[in-house]
């Protein structure tokens, strides 16, 4: 696994040169307590954010939940839920390290053949992967829906600057697209 | 390779928790010691060659039958290639520096060397002369802060020790 530092090193190395260029790195540094609270923003809203997405996209496709359906006993449900949440961890290590091999490493490297041998059906899994997307940007922005969580709105309290984050935020959804390309 | 967000992500994958507050913590550390560590890393790889040169003329220095006949130092291509040896070791410790890990030096240079060094008939002593001279050789404020070379001399301990 590497981080945005050893991603930059074994760069370095593949022409053994030492690392001329430290601007990007040092850039990093400085934005590095953004990051924890964007890491922290996420991570303390996962079990909403998971069970929200898995629910959202059951209502948009009632058939997961019928007999025959994907979600359907509570055994499938289980393991959808736990899916989400596997998928939202490692996104949360990505965003952690600044780099994706974590992500790409433990859990999408195989996935999609995984899901393809059990019949787990991946638009529905794509679609539950973009609701998430969209509730961590909000949540790394701390700007939630009110009109959307009505009394349950959560927010995190933590300072968040001008541009609410948009660099966390644009590479939070790089690795949310990761993983549906992965799938598609 | 090992840092301190690697570190912290693999422990917490390994209980399958999400990034709990320690581990943000630890990250946290590491952002704190990073402006030392990066000056360390940016006066290093501006100066690498000259660096290199001098840790390698104090070995071959301090051992100078290495030039005789059939031993290490005896011809250029061994010459040339000893002065390469010292200025990896230099590059990876300025890897670590980047990294705020011995990720670099464990992966592409300890592993395995003693191995190698034994194999191909190099001696020990000469690398830990040239490491110990660059380790001695550091004086702040004149070359960096003394908290950057806290970081520097640390590392090359480290290798040090993993030779000796």
């Amino acid at each position: 696994m590497l981080d945005a530092f050893s991603r930059a090193v074994v760069a370095a190395d593949a022409s053994t040169s030492p690392i001329t260029d430290l601007s990007s790195l040092k850039a990093f540094v400085a934005e590095g307590n953004r990051r924890l609270d964007a890491v922290n923003a996420i991570a303390s809203n996962a079990s909403c954010m998971v069970s929200d997405a898995i629910a959202g996209m059951i209502c948009e496709n009632q058939g997961l939940i019928q007999a025959g359906g994907n979600c359907y006993p509570n055994r499938r449900m289980a393991a959808c839920l736990r899916d989400g949440e596997i998928v939202l961890r490692y996104i949360s290590y990505a965003l952690l390290a600044g780099d994706a091999s974590v992500l790409d490493d433990r859990c999408l490297n195989g996935l999609k053949e995984t899901y393809a041998a059990l019949g787990v059906p991946t638009t529905s899994t794509v679609r539950a992967v973009q609701i998430m997307k969209a509730q961590a940007a909000a949540h790394i922005k701390d700007e939630p829906s009110e009109a959307r969580a009505g009394k349950r709105l959560r927010k995190m309290g933590s300072p968040v600057t001008g541009d609410r984050c948009a660099s966390l935020v644009a590479e939070a959804s790089g690795y949310f697209d990761r993983v549906i390309s992965a799938l598609s | 390779m090992k840092s301190v967000v690697t570190t912290v992500v693999a422990a917490a994958d390994a209980a399958g928790r999400f990034p709990s507050s320690s581990d943000l913590e630890s990250v946290q550390g590491s952002i704190q010691r990073a402006a030392a560590r990066m000056e360390a890393a940016e006066k290093l790889g501006g100066n690498l060659d000259q660096v290199a040169q001098e840790a390698y003329d104090a070995c071959i220095t301090k051992y100078p039958y290495l030039n005789s006949d059939g031993e290490a130092n005896s011809t250029d291509t061994f010459k040339a290639k000893c002065l390469r040896d010292v200025k990896h070791y230099m590059r990876l410790i300025q890897y670590c520096l980047v990294v705020g890990g011995t990720g670099p030096l464990d992966e592409w240079g300890i592993a395995g060397g003693r191995e190698v060094y034994r194999a191909l008939n190099l001696p020990t002593a000469p690398y830990v002369e040239a490491l110990s001279f660059a380790r001695n050789r550091g004086c702040a404020p004149r070359d960096m802060s003394a908290q950057a070379l806290t970081e520097y001399n640390a590392l090359l301990d480290y290798a040090i020790n993993s030779l000796s």
